[in-house]
Parts: structure tokens; sequence; C-alpha cells
């Protein structure tokens, strides 16, 4: 069937030169450069003023405290600065009041319940390396072998485990929300394609020489390929940064929940994409296209919150697991269930199957929409005209 | 090859568009399917190049039924203009080209050649919603050529051109014609293409009501129309000849409508006796009268089996 790819291929090329010549693509492309870059580097210059603790304490803070943490500061990226109160109560009304993050009177230590942090806990450790060390000189140490006592520091911890339940569950709410946005735009921009097609009758001459499937699977994969391509600009800047700076945390993720992220987006995308082309061949102008992939597009989103509703909420349930092999809601479920980790590998299979299955099926009832109602101009026309029956005109 | 149309009928729900439409193209016979708006003409375009599918009856190309692979390699110029506004004149032609399996290099400069022919080999790089509608007309023909095919159907190729247009387009589709090309195309306007066409099949209501060589439908119709200009005007001579009823009076003569029996030149005589001719001629009928009789007998016709 080389001539069918041949002819899928010509439609394909054809749509992504358009696409990437047209002002829009630029627009939208720069936009989500923009907004990608926007969003690794304001973090990033915002973030330059560091957390700030307040130490409070009745006359000077003792030297050696303060020599303590502020190593620590260093280490560990804060900045502490101190403010004397007369009297001990002084010293808790500052705490309390949020005036000090922690306070040290008449040995000891004030922290309120909401603020501060590991703040205290460095603030005590402060005291108690201080006095230690002031007993080691008593006992008789030299301030080297005391510093060095000092300089021992616990083992490195490296973490091996298993990556977090709640990181992946990330990826898979990621890989709903991504699909659902994408196919919003995406799926107007296939309908807008068929419908220009079908207005200006380019559509019959492609008839003549390609078959409808040819056509819709050109149009789907030349819109999705441009879908995917602005999805990687909008990430590109990130991963240059982590690459680069190495100051941004992404959750660590395993390479399987990526791959199966990317397999459920391109098939989430090709079932709903055959979907919106069928609708977009409906029309009689093209100003009717999004009120004719209003059916699709309302599908789409209660698919979505289906997923997010029903499946973030009790993975392990009954309604989950059906939300999740049903193939309309299969693509924005099954990633969220997966990454929960309590999915049986027969349900995944099942579930792509299916999904697949029904793209295809969704494919081949699309062409025969297209096909019939190409021809019928002069109305919006009805689901029951094409299907079934014959062709009205 | 030939192009043979047989028996075809198709119908839109309780509507019928075409009832048993048989006829042949033969290649290097420029053939025009003529008829009103209506007629079923496009309906029957679309089911030749299988964009649609016939109810019965079948369409044959060089004796056999038609493949989607022969029709792959047709050219097709449907009735509303089929372009895409945002390409480029020559990238829309290539395309065309590559889609009908051309080669990239091979489609680009048969592109080349074919808008030099057009006169649009300036208007390469122009995007198509820059061009003038008759530049787009022949851009649109252009995309249908561009693979030299050896089977033309253009639906309505006439309509809404200026006369320039129309003479320009009636020679490229004469010089394929002449190259062995087997061309069909469509026209409501009846009398524009009478000259042109060697062949017709006439289409009134999905049926076939006419079919063969111009010139012999006309000639052998048994009328004929003898235009006179008397000076000074008067119709009283006429009384003597009962059979020849007057068509139209009109300020440059008379037509009158001469039956097969009376010798048109016994006609002349007698208003040559009258006065002074300044003009006359013999003329056929015209294919729309032609049609108009058709029409007028195949109604009776039904009528009379319906009756």
């Amino acid at each position: 069937m080389s001539t069918w790819w041949q002819g899928a291929a010509l439609v394909a090329e054809r749509g992504l030169v358009e696409n990437v010549r047209s002002r829009s693509f630029k627009v939208v492309t720069g936009l989500l450069l923009l907004l990608s870059a926007a969003a690794v580097t304001i973090p990033q210059l915002v973030g330059e003023d560091r957390t700030t603790y307040t130490l409070a304490t009745t006359g000077e803070a003792p030297a050696d405290v303060v020599a303590v943490l502020d190593a620590a500061g260093t280490a560990a990226d804060f900045t502490v600065t101190y403010v004397v109160r007369e009297d001990e109560a002084a010293v808790r009304t500052a705490v309390r009041d949020g005036d000090a993050t922690a306070g040290l009177a008449a040995g000891r230590l004030y922290t309120s319940a909401v603020n501060g942090g590991t703040f205290p806990v460095v603030v005590a450790q402060a005291v108690v390396t201080a006095e230690t060390s002031r007993l080691l000189e008593q006992a008789g140490l030299s301030p080297q072998q005391v510093a060095d006592l000092r300089s021992v520091r616990s083992p490195e911890q490296v973490i091996v485990g298993r990556v977090d339940d709640e990181e992946r569950a990330g990826v898979g709410l990621l890989v709903g929300v991504v699909l659902f946005l994408a196919l919003t735009f995406a799926g107007s921009a296939i309908a807008t394609t068929v419908a220009v097609e079908k207005s200006t009758r380019i559509s019959e001459v492609l008839l003549v020489v390609l078959r409808p499937s040819q056509v819709l699977v050109g149009t789907v994969v030349a819109v999705g390929t441009v879908t995917f391509v602005q999805l990687l600009v909008l990430v590109a800047p990130l991963v240059v940064a982590v690459q680069v700076t190495d100051s941004i945390g992404l959750p660590p993720v395993a390479g399987g929940d990526l791959t199966l992220a990317v397999a459920w987006f391109v098939l989430g995308f090709a079932l709903y994409a055959f979907l919106f082309a069928a609708a977009g061949a409906l029309v009689d102008k093209i100003t009717e296209v999004s009120s004719a992939i209003l059916p699709v597009t309302i599908t789409l989103f209660a698919g979505y919150m289906l997923a997010v509703t029903v499946v973030a909420s009790d993975p392990g349930g009954g309604w989950s697991a059906a939300v999740s092999i049903f193939p309309l809601t299969a693509p924005m479920a099954m990633p969220i269930r997966w990454a929960a980790g309590q999915v049986p590998v027969w349900q995944l299979v099942v579930a792509i199957a299916l999904t697949a299955a029904a793209a295809a099926l969704v494919a081949s009832i699309a062409s025969a929409i297209y096909r019939r109602a190409l021809l019928i101009t002069g109305h919006r026309v009805k689901l029951r005209e094409v299907v079934g029956g014959r062709a009205g005109s | 090859m030939r192009l043979e149309v047989r028996n075809v009928s198709h119908s839109f729900g309780n509507r019928v568009a075409l009832d048993g439409v048989s006829f042949d193209v033969l290649p290097g016979v420029l053939t025009g399917l003529l008829g009103p708006n209506g007629a079923g003409k496009s309906t029957l375009l679309r089911i030749m190049l299988g964009v649609l599918d016939q109810d019965r009856g079948e369409v044959r190309y060089d004796d056999r039924r038609v493949s989607a692979e022969d029709r792959r390699h047709w050219g097709y110029m449907p009735q509303e203009r089929g372009l895409y506004s945002g390409m480029s004149t020559g990238d829309q032609v290539v395309h065309f080209g590559r889609l009908h399996g051309l080669s990239r290099r091979d489609a680009a400069s048969r592109a080349r050649a074919l808008l030099a022919e057009l006169g649009l080999e300036d208007r390469w790089d122009d995007r198509t919603d820059k061009l003038s509608g008759g530049m787009q007309q022949r851009l649109q023909l252009a995309t249908a050529l561009v693979h030299d095919p050896a089977v033309i159907v253009l639906d309505e190729p006439f309509a809404g051109l200026d006369p320039v247009a129309v003479a320009s387009l009636s020679e490229t589709l004469r010089q394929r014609v002449r190259d062995g090309r087997t061309v069909l195309f469509s026209s409501h306007q009846l009398d524009l293409v009478q000259d042109l066409c060697e062949d017709i099949a006439m289409v009134d209501r999905g049926r076939t009501v006419m079919k063969g060589k111009v010139a012999t439908l006309r000639a052998s119709s048994g009328r004929r129309q003898l235009r006179l200009q008397v000076e000074p005007p008067n119709h009283e001579w006429l009384l003597a000849f009962p059979e020849v009823t007057v068509v139209g009076d009109e300020a440059d003569g008379l037509r009158l409508d001469v039956p097969d029996h009376i010798d048109p030149l016994e006609v002349l005589d007698a208003a040559r006796a009258t006065g002074r001719v300044v003009d006359f001629g013999l003329d056929l009928p015209t294919l729309s009268q032609l049609f108009l009789a058709a029409a007028a007998d195949q109604a009776v016709e039904g009528a009379g089996v319906r009756g």
C-alpha cells in the first residue's frame, strides 16, 4: 500500500508547509516560546532574594552561635538577621507577633507554631554545637581539634527508592491536561482545514485522486505534527534550563512513564482528531465550524472531567477502571491511574488496544462521512443525512 | 481512449437526478455535455470521476469498467473553483501534479510550461488570493492539466468568463483535442459553445434528450431559418406561404421558420418581388432552439406515458 502512504504524505506535507508558513503559526509559536522562557527565567530572577530568618535574643547574640548559624546559612541558602530585646518576655512577644522567627533567652528556644520551618532546629543545633565546642575546649582540646570535630559531616544522602507515586501521578495528570488543551486547539484547526477544503471544492478534486482516508489522515498528521512541535517549543527552554543551570527541580520521572505518556497522547489525539475532521465536513460555511465541533469539544471536556474527578480521587475503584478503559476517556484517565500504580498490566493493554481500534473505526466512519457530506452544500449537513442511508443533496 | 457512459442512474432520496443516461466521448473529438441548470450534468460528471457512486449503469474507459487508478491520471475541474487561497501559484500547480503521480521535478517543469502557456508565468510566487478572477480560473485549469491527462473533464468551465477568456480557454481545449486527448466539458450556455464542440450529449431532467455530432444534429433537424431584411418592411407577401412561420420580427429583419418541403429560394424570390432585399441568410437552428424543441417533445412523450 505504498501509494496510500504516498498520497497521505503529500496531503500532510502540503498541510504542514502551509501551516508553518502561516502567520498564525509564527505568532502562536513565538508566544509559546516567550511564555516558556518567561516561566523558566522569572522564578529564577524572583528567587534571587534569599530566605531570611530573624533571631531575637536578650543582649547580643553569642558570637559562636552566630558563627555556626552564618555557616549554615551559606550552605543552605538563607540569611539570618539578629534583633535584640530587653528581656525574656520581650523575646517571647517578638516571636509570638512574628517580629522574629525564633527567640533565644535564658536557655530557652522560643518558636512559633506556624513560622520558621526548620530554622528553630538549626538554631538549637547551633547552640548545642557552640556549647559542645566550649566544653570540649574546657576539657583540654586545642581549638584545631575542636574545629576538626565540628567539620565532621553526616554521610551524603542518595535517594535510590522508586519514583515517588505523587510525582508519577503528576505525569499522568499532565498527559490529561496537555492532551485536552492540545486537542482543543488542534481539533479546531483540523475541522477548519476540512471545512475550507469543502467550501472551496478542493476536496472534490482531491477525491478524484485520493481516498477520503488519505485526505483525513494527511490532514490530521499535518496538524498533529504542528501541535507536537509547538509542545516541544513550550518545553524546550525548560529542558535547556535544567541542562544548563541545574537549579530547577524537575520531579524525577521514570522513562517508562514518559514513553507511555507520549503513546497515550498520540492515541488520544488520533481518536479525537478524526471526530473533529468529520465534524468539519458537515459545515456549509467556514463560520459554522465552531458550532459544528461543539459536540466533539463537549465530549472531550466531559472525558477530561471524568478522568480528573473519578480517577484522580479513587484510582482503585470500579468506575475508575471503566473510565480508564473506555476509549473516549482512556487517553486522559489511564495515565493517571497507571501512574497511581493500581492498574493490572492486562487492563493497560486492553485500554490501548481498544483506543487504537476505536481510533481506526472513527477514522473509517469519518472518511465515509467526509465523502458523503462534501457533496452536500447549501445547508449544514445533519449527521443522519450521511450515516446509514443514502447521501442527499 | 474512448470514454463511455452506459445507462447511468442516480437518485438523491426520492429525487431522480439521472435516469439512464448514455453517451460516448471519443478521443480527439471535443464533446459538450449540455443542458439547463439542474439537468444533472454535475452529478453525472461526479459519477464519471468517482466522487459519487451511481445507483445503476456504469462508466467504461478503454473498453472496460473504469478504475480508481484510471481516474487518478485524469484531469478534473469542478464547477466551483477549488484552490488553496494561501498557497503560491507555482506551489499549487506542483502540488496537484504530485498528487497525480508526478515526481517533484517533473511537476515543477510541467507547471512552468503550463503556466507560461496560460500566461501566468510571472505569477509563480504570487498567492492565489492575490490573483484576479480570470487568472484564478486559468490557474484552476493548470492544476487540472499539469499531469498532461489523457482524459480531461471540466464542469462549466465557461461560466462567468468574458469573451477573451472564453476564446483563450477554447483554444487551450482545442489544442488538447488536436493532441488526441479525450475532452468533455459541461455547459448550460448552449449557444456559447455550439461552435466549439463537435459532439454533444444534451440532458434534461436527468435524461439524454439528444446526442451526436453538432453539425449533423443541426442540419438534420428538419428546421431551417431564413433571415430576411426587406425594404420597405412588408408582411403581406407571406400570406402565400401559410406553412412558413415568423419566429422573429426585429429591427434587423424577419426570421422565418421554413419547413423541409418548401424551398427557401422560392420564399426569397417572393420577397424580392415585393421590395428590395437588403440582407438575407439561411441559418440552421441553434443548439438552444434544438434543445427547446427536444425538451418539448420529451415533455409531451412523458405526459403521454403518465396519462
